[in-house]
């Protein structure tokens, strides 16, 4: 089991953190059009879902899965999304971003005043914070390869 | 409210007599600062907006209470839970328009006000204008655009202090071109 | 699935904001008796709505806007997917998939084989030689990989056979659907996990 890589995107579409732990994969882009890419293709799956869906929705999309990784998507009412990249085989990530959203991002980003919003993160504590409690997860043992 | 003896040991809680002293000292220097009172409204509620956007996100992450489909619920939320979180009162939710467009909180008891006597020559000074920019600003952040203002104030003799929110539109999500 | 409908007489003003969306008037914010954010209004006073006018040409939004109108008996309900936009969903399909691939943080991936939606998952099956089987379940279906795999015989056995069938067209054989009917019923009926 691993994980790959997270970003946090705000509701304008700029990429406000991006780290990867144990990404093999690059999207041969820059990383500008890569968080483009991933920003439009989560507006589009959102749109997507809802617009098939037989019933109405609550959460709506939250996750995919392709033959080698699986996305987990979480979005706030507020409207920052938080997509984490893991193995096929992690289950449920959805509490565990809800933590890193309520634990680490409102902690240190949104009440340290030093955080302007809506652009990127640079806080040394919030990457450390971070870096911490997804090294600390179950799902993050690395494996050997 | 105002005279808690026992207080929590809770370190990371402050006295909430020190926050509205705090308070009143910022209304009061922005007074002396600015000569016209109206400029004084404004600039509460601009640094209400700024506490709102970011204030937004605590309560989400704190509360688990999702998107409101309906103004009905937007209100409940505000005063059942928001109110209730950050300054520990309840507000009555009344006064609704026709349209379902509009209502009123009614404060009993604004703890931004306790120990404060408005001096004469302020009518137009908004004593408590922080919060309505912070309903403003909370509430954008979840895509409502909401006018939020006082209609009646304690302060300036009236019965009650009531909140004025009226919903103006639902601000959509940014989307790139050729999606809707 | 029993497809959600809902009529109220509404006297002004109404208390529910709509927008124009994809050539629909859905209600934006606001929620009444059954009637939710996303549905569609398809009849004012008994008369169908097409779109964003009413089948005697009226536009819907004056209606509803025009306080002498009132009161208006207005049905909502979810929208029901037209071949057209069927057709736009595939293709909207077809580049989130290619992009899922793109975007894999580990090497070699496919594209989406799964979507998880709180209500409802998606399972898509891509062959060898590129074609696409996708299934929409209900989210506690189990066992939709022996399904795809039984489609895609399915296919082989009543479209690719058939003489008559022209490779990339449309299908239109009556024995494939009635082998995708009961294939699909069989999973059904073995496929619901009993939760």
């Amino acid at each position: 089991m691993t994980i790959f890589n997270l970003y946090i995107f705000d509701r304008n579409g700029t990429c406000l953190y991006y780290t990867e732990w144990n990404r093999r994969n690059q999207s041969g882009i820059s990383k500008e059009e890569e968080f483009k890419l991933m920003y439009g293709m989560i507006l589009s799956i959102k749109s997507f879902c809802s617009r098939l869906s037989p019933t109405d929705l609550k959460d709506g999309f939250l996750s995919y899965r392709t033959s080698k990784y699986k996305l987990h998507f979480y979005e706030t009412a507020s409207g920052l999304k938080f997509i984490l990249n893991t193995d096929i085989n992690a289950g449920n990530m959805r509490d565990n971003i809800q933590q890193i959203y309520s634990n680490i991002y409102v902690e240190n980003v949104i009440k340290n005043p030093e955080c302007k919003l809506g652009q990127q993160i640079t806080s040394e504590l919030f990457q450390t914070k971070l870096d911490d409690y997804i090294r600390s997860l179950p799902q993050f043992a690395t494996k050997l390869s | 409210m105002s005279r808690q003896i026992g207080r929590s040991v809770d370190p990371k809680k402050v006295s909430g007599e020190l926050f509205t002293l705090t308070y009143g000292a910022l209304v009061s220097q922005l007074i002396k600062d600015y000569e016209n009172e109206d400029d004084v409204n404004k600039q509460l509620d601009k640094m209400g907006y700024n506490i709102g956007v970011r204030l937004i996100e605590d309560f989400l992450a704190r509360s688990n209470v999702g998107r409101c489909h309906d103004f009905r619920e937007t209100a409940d939320v505000i005063s059942k839970v928001g109110f209730k979180m950050f300054l520990g009162i309840t507000p009555v939710v009344t006064n609704w328009s026709p349209a379902g467009d509009e209502f009123s909180l009614l404060l009993e008891n604004n703890p931004l006000t306790d120990f404060v006597e408005l001096p004469d020559g302020h009518s137009n000074l908004s004593y408590s204008n922080i919060m309505c920019g912070v309903l403003r600003g909370a509430l954008e952040m979840v895509q409502l655009d909401v006018d939020v203002r006082f209609e009646q104030d304690q302060l300036k003799g009236d019965n009650i202090t009531e909140i004025r929110l009226k919903f103006i539109k639902r601000l959509e999500d940014a989307v790139p071109v050729g999606e809707d | 699935m029993p497809r959600m409908e809902v009529e109220k007489t509404f006297s002004y003003p109404l208390e529910l904001t709509l927008k124009n969306y994809n050539d629909q008037i859905v209600v934006g914010f606001g929620q009444r008796d059954g009637i939710k954010v996303g549905h569609a209004v398809l009849g004012i006073n008994g008369i169908a709505a097409q779109g964003r006018s009413l089948e005697d040409g009226r536009d819907v939004l004056e209606v509803i806007a025009n306080e002498e109108n009132y009161p208006l008996a207005i049905k909502f309900g979810r929208n029901k997917l037209s071949t057209n936009e069927r057709l736009v969903l595939t293709g909207m399909f077809h580049s989130l998939f290619a992009i899922g691939s793109q975007l894999s943080p580990e090497t070699r991936s496919s594209g989406i084989e799964l979507i998880e939606t709180d209500v409802f998952k998606l399972h898509c099956m891509q062959t060898l030689t590129g074609i696409k089987f996708i299934v929409v379940t209900d989210i506690r279906q189990v066992g939709v990989e022996s399904l795809l795999k039984k489609l895609y015989e399915v296919y082989a056995d009543y479209a690719l056979k058939n003489p008559f069938y022209s490779i990339d067209m449309p299908i239109r054989c009556d024995l494939f659907d009635i082998n995708l009917q009961s294939a699909i019923e069989q999973s059904e009926r073995t496929g619901i996990s009993n939760v």
